[in-house]
Formats: structure tokens, sequence, C-alpha cells
């Protein structure tokens, strides 16, 4: 039922062929991606629509560095590319969200949404610290 | 991170170790230079209310030598400023153009110019432009490339150049890659290339 009320509303599911090559794509772009990128755009499609902190997020997708070299580097390049969405909440906090208005990520987040309920949960456990 | 890479890193700190060094060798051997002859005094009025010994010391700083000084300094710095913009380690550049020949072929002609920038040229009017930036000093990240194509014209760029990942940026599809997604991302900005350009 819950999947069905998604289906209807998500305009991108139009007919099976059309959705076959926009996973084609969107493998192809995940594929492209380096490690970072890719934990990183997995672990916030599958939280979405929920957004998380550079601590957070680091934790997330297991990185050792520092969290400021994430912003700088890999985060702002996703920004660039229009993967992610980060809102500056305070000067040192951010809110990092992936971008559902992008026509790729789109699918992901629907791929995610109706299969990774356990992924899902493990994430948000992981983010709460428990 | 690649051996050629690795052996790029090690290069450029070397390099810029030893720039540092030999620049302050020059700097103390400039500074005796100018110095050590007699003073060739600027003209000025002393100042009434200074006592003497300010004067001699205002002397020395408003000397010719002093302007000729800081004239060698400044060229130093530019010789540097221009020696790391331009050149890339070779390791580096072998990495580099090994990985887009094995995208586009041995046959594919790719021009290496001056600062960092290699351009693939795909055919007559399309093109690749790969800049490589040794070190990226925001985040520490080494070996960061910048992607850019020939400009594109077609009405839906801006969804093609997100369906691959980057970005339109006055026309061009754009994006900044790290070493290791160099090889796949250039592939599919050729493909959002030729999605813009149909071949017919």
């Amino acid at each position: 039922m819950h999947q069905h009320k998604q289906l209807d509303r998500d305009p991108t599911e139009m007919n099976s062929d059309d959705t076959l090559s926009s996973v084609y794509e969107l493998i192809q772009l995940v594929a492209s991606l380096n490690d970072t990128k890719r934990a990183i755009l997995f672990a916030l499609a599958h939280i979405y629509p929920r957004s998380v902190s550079g601590v957070q997020l680091s934790r997330l997708i297991g990185y050792s560095g520092k969290s400021r070299s994430l912003y700088r580097g890999v985060l702002s390049h996703m920004q660039e590319d229009k993967m992610i969405q980060v809102d500056q909440l305070t000067p040192k906090l951010y809110a990092i969200r992936i971008n559902n208005e992008h026509p790729l990520l789109r699918v992901l987040v629907e791929l995610c949404r109706q299969y990774g309920g356990e992924m899902r949960d493990i994430y948000l456990q992981a983010m709460e610290g428990r | 991170m690649d051996r050629l890479l690795l052996q790029a890193r090690g290069l450029y700190a070397d390099g810029r170790r030893t720039a540092v060094a030999a620049m302050a060798v020059v700097l103390a051997v400039t500074t005796v230079l100018f110095y050590s002859g007699g003073l060739q005094v600027i003209e000025t009025e002393p100042l009434p209310w200074a006592p003497p010994g300010w004067t001699q010391g205002l002397e020395v700083v408003t000397s010719f030598n002093t302007v000729l000084f800081f004239l060698a300094f400044s060229l130093m710095v530019f010789f540097y400023a221009f020696w790391s913009w331009a050149f890339l380690p070779s390791p580096a550049v072998l990495y580099t153009v090994g990985v887009l020949r094995g995208i586009f072929g041995e046959t594919a002609r790719i021009v290496h110019r001056m600062g960092r920038r290699f351009r693939v040229h795909l055919d007559a009017d399309r093109y690749v432009d790969v800049v490589c930036r040794v070190r990226d000093h925001a985040s520490g990240e080494w070996f960061v490339f910048e992607l850019r194509s020939s400009p594109v014209m077609c009405s839906h760029s801006q969804e093609i150049a997100m369906r691959h990942g980057m970005r339109l940026d006055r026309g061009c599809f754009a994006t900044r890659v790290s070493h290791d997604e160099l090889h796949h991302r250039t592939l599919l900005m050729t493909r959002a290339l030729a999605l813009c350009h149909p071949t017919t």
C-alpha cells in the first residue's frame, strides 16, 4: 500500500522502459564515482528525507579523515555537480542531504525506499550512535 | 593511490623543499650583494623632530638598494609561482596521459600544454580539457582533476549534464574529479558530448 502511494506520486515512473534506462544511467553514474562519494550517496539515499551533519556523515561512511576536509573536498565537488544539498545551519553546523531533484538520484532514493528498509534501519541506528 | 602518482607526489614535495632551500640561499646572496656596496639614498627631507639614529635607519629603508632588493625578491616569488603553476611532475603526466590513452586509444590527439593542461581532441570541434591540480589546498586532497568539455549547444544540456554527474558551466560540461575517478568520468563526459552532438 505504502509503495503504491509512492509510485502514484512520482512522475518518473512512466513506463518500464524509461525506468530501465534511468537505472542504467544511475548504475553508470554510481560506478564512475570513487568509494567515498559512492558511500555518501548510498547513505544519504537510504536516510532520505533526513539530513545529516558532517560528523554524522563521516561516521556513516566510515571516513577516517577530518570532516573539514570532507566538506572542502568531496562534498563541495558533489554540491557543484548538484548531487547533494548542503545547508549551513550555523557557522559550524551543516545539514547535508541528497538532492532529490536530481533526475537519477531521485530513482536511487525511490529504490532505497522500496527495497532498502533494513539498510535504512542500520543507517539510522548508526546515525543515532547506538 | 597509483604508484605513479605516489612518485609524483614525492617529487613534488622534494621539489618544493629544494625550491625553498634555494630561495633562502639566493635571498641571503642578494642581501649581501645589494647592501655591501654603498647606499644609494633617495633624496628625502630629513625629519626635524626625529633623532639622528632614526634618520639613518630611514635612509636604509628608502634607499635604491631596498627598492632593488624587493624587486629581486618579487622576481623570485614570481618565478616560483610560475614554476608551480606550469609544471606537473612527470610521473603524474605519464599517469594522466596513460589513463586518457586507455580510453581514447593510442591514436587520439592529446595535447599537453603549459599549466598542467591536457586537451583531448575527440573530433574536429569537440574536445575535453583536463587540468590537474597537484594539491587542493582547501581539502588537502592530492591530484584533483578539472574536466571541461567544448561548448555544447543542445536544448536539454542541463539535464544531460546532471545525468552524467556534471554541471553546466558557461555552456560547457564541467566537473571536478579525484584521481581515481579520472578514467570513468572522462568516459561519461564523452558520452554526454555524444548525446548532445549525435553523429549522424
